[in-house]
């Protein structure tokens, strides 16, 4: 199995209220590609600060950060921007879409960064909305969809520029059970059939079966690791 | 795209956009103004007459001199003629219709005033009827006046005893050859107001209001002016005698140091403006945090963010710089049509409403750029923990 991401001895601390507070803490990881990820624990035990790493949004205090073979620690703030537009895919808890633009726009943001023509744009756009079953949708402005219908234009946005791998920050949080569950058959769908190596963090058991392995930390460290697929196998 | 979102984050509090693009046109319209008052005044005296006497009460100008001084005015060397001027002070119709109206020696007055030109009817058509009066271009094209029509004044200063109006019939219409001079005055014959006021016909102060003294070519203005001031030296009334050029500047100073002022207000209204303006693009900003996380998170690079708004606080003030020019170019005749009255060389030029947008163009980049470099620096993690 080819590795996605390789977290070495990461840690990363705090400053709240003058008190110095390590949210990653030595933190060992190896994530393989192509494979939908988890990432469980208790509050402050650091999921969103692995996931903002891996993402490019913030800096390590120490250790590595390593996604698809490029060491992040290494890159510039114009490089690390550069990257997260070619490499990573986001989808946040609140849609985060641009309220100004429409459907097919908020998709179009990104590919604006690509090398390509107005109209290769608008057709991968286009494509992007149609796999998440949106097309019909495309002229409206955020305000005019329901939430399940905002977070699926969220991840037409993260796989427009065809990253390889999609992070997902509680991307079912604001949503209600069916709707939540329909948004994680369509992360699945994207993990089985495109191959995007897939990082959500939740807090949500359900949404946590729907991943190929679970991850749980726990005060910054490593706890332990599920593996739904096997566990599934033995079942 | 990028051009749309700008576009689109500039419209998304529309009534916010107006009224800054309104503020910012507002600002470049009163800065045209300014400049145009301040270099109308300028251009007043520099074109101003320096062969040319004004005498008057040394108390002020608003007391009257006595007509019998006009004979030893014109005994001083140099003098070539003396021209008795009046301030009438007429109303017509209503006092809202202001202009100028003056008594003047027509003859004379017209042969000391080459700037002046009759367009249409003649010096003798003037002088053929005492009632008779010339107006000035810009005044026949406010009323819609032409030559032969009657303007009725309710006399102010000089009301009629029977309580009739006066009754000027015109006989002309000059124009300017300098901005000295406006075009919108009513010039009578001051035998016309003598003859009432002896006559009994009329009330008011008798006597002059200024002798306008004419020098042979080549005079000594110097010598002139110490010469009728010593005249009077001991009364009855003391006399001020002072250059064309210097009672314009004069008159002007009455209210100050122009420059002074003008300069102030206008440095008042761009300060006033950039502070709008620097609020509205902070609080645009602070709206747009969460927008700043999104596409930092996406791979927007720092400056690419940060040009985005520096650039949407430019547009709104390039686009009401070019309303606030425009404005003041568009009502430039009309303006002028009101304001030459006071300020006879007022007029808007283009490169200063060019320059008014310029202005608004730094005003622009200064006030955006504070918020963009915040923006800038902004890490994608603090800015996507904003509240929307």
């Amino acid at each position: 199995m080819v590795t996605a991401i390789e977290i070495r001895s990461v840690t990363k601390t705090y400053q709240r209220g003058g008190e110095s507070l390590r949210v990653l803490d030595e933190l060992e990881l190896t994530m393989d590609a192509s494979t939908f990820y988890a990432l469980m624990g208790p509050s402050g035990s650091g999921k969103t600060t692995l996931l903002n790493l891996v993402g490019g949004l913030d800096h390590a205090d120490s250790g590595r950060v390593v996604v698809g073979g490029t060491d992040l620690g290494s890159l510039s703030g114009g490089e690390l921007a550069q990257w997260r537009a070619e490499n990573v895919g986001f989808v946040f808890q609140g849609f985060n879409l641009l309220p100004v633009l429409t459907a097919r726009e908020n998709v179009e943001l990104p590919l604006l960064l690509a090398p390509l023509s107005k109209s290769q744009r608008r057709a991968q756009a286009e494509r992007a909305l149609e796999l998440v079953g949106l097309k019909d949708r495309m002229g409206h402005k955020p305000r005019e969809l329901s939430g399940g219908q905002e977070q699926r234009v969220a991840i037409a946005r993260a796989i427009a520029t065809d990253p390889k791998v999609i992070l997902a920050d509680e991307p079912t949080g604001d949503l209600d059970r069916t709707t939540a569950d329909s948004v994680l058959d369509l992360l699945q769908r994207l993990n089985r059939e495109l191959k995007k190596t897939i990082l959500m963090v939740t807090h949500d058991p359900q949404a946590a079966g729907f991943a190929d392995k679970v991850v749980h930390l726990d005060k910054g460290r490593l706890g332990r690791i599920d593996d739904n697929r096997a566990a599934a196998g033995r079942a | 795209m990028p051009w749309k979102l700008l576009w689109r984050n500039v419209l998304r509090h529309p009534i916010r956009a107006i009224l800054t693009v309104g503020s910012v046109a507002t600002a470049v319209f009163l800065l045209c103004i300014l400049d145009a008052s301040y270099r109308g005044l300028d251009a007043a005296v520099a074109d101003a007459s320096k062969t040319r006497l004004w005498v008057q009460s040394a108390v002020s100008l608003f007391v009257d001199l006595p007509e019998g001084y006009q004979p030893k005015i014109e005994a001083v060397p140099g003098v070539k003629d003396v021209v008795r001027f009046q301030w009438f002070g007429g109303i017509y119709q209503d006092p809202s219709n202001f202009f100028a109206q003056f008594g003047v020696d027509a003859a004379k007055w017209s042969a000391n005033y080459p700037e002046i030109e009759l367009v249409e009817g003649k010096l003798a058509d003037w002088e053929a009827a005492r009632t008779n009066c010339i107006i000035g271009r810009d005044l026949a094209d406010r009323f819609g006046w032409r030559v032969g029509d009657h303007v009725p004044l309710i006399g102010a200063i000089f009301p009629r005893t029977d309580g009739g109006v006066w009754d000027f019939t015109i006989a002309g219409i000059y124009e300017s050859r300098s901005v000295n001079i406006d075009q919108g005055t009513l010039y009578f014959h001051y035998e016309y107001l003598r003859e009432g006021l002896e006559q009994g016909a009329v009330q008011g102060p008798r006597g002059v209001g200024v002798f306008l003294t004419c020098l042979h070519p080549g005079a000594d203005a110097s010598a002139a002016i110490a010469a009728i001031e010593q005249t009077y030296e001991n009364g009855p009334q003391r006399v001020r005698a002072t250059t064309e050029a210097e009672f314009q500047r004069q008159f002007i100073t009455m209210l100050g140091s122009v420059p002074t002022l003008l300069a102030g207000i206008g440095s008042g209204v761009l300060f006033a403006i950039f502070f709008a303006v620097l609020n509205t693009v902070l609080m645009a900003a602070r709206e747009r945090t969460r927008d700043v996380g999104i596409l930092k998170a996406l791979g927007f690079t720092d400056g690419s963010i940060a040009g985005l708004l520096l650039s949407e606080a430019m547009l709104l003030c390039t686009a009401g710089g070019a309303v606030g020019a425009a404005l003041a170019l568009l009502s430039n005749r009309a303006l002028w049509s009101f304001m030459s009255a006071f300020i006879p060389g007022f007029s808007i030029h283009t490169n200063v409403a060019m320059s008014g947008l310029a202005l608004s163009v730094v005003i622009g980049a200064l006030a955006g750029a504070l918020p963009a470099l915040r923006m800038r620096r902004l890490a994608p993690v603090t800015a996507l923990r904003s509240e929307a």
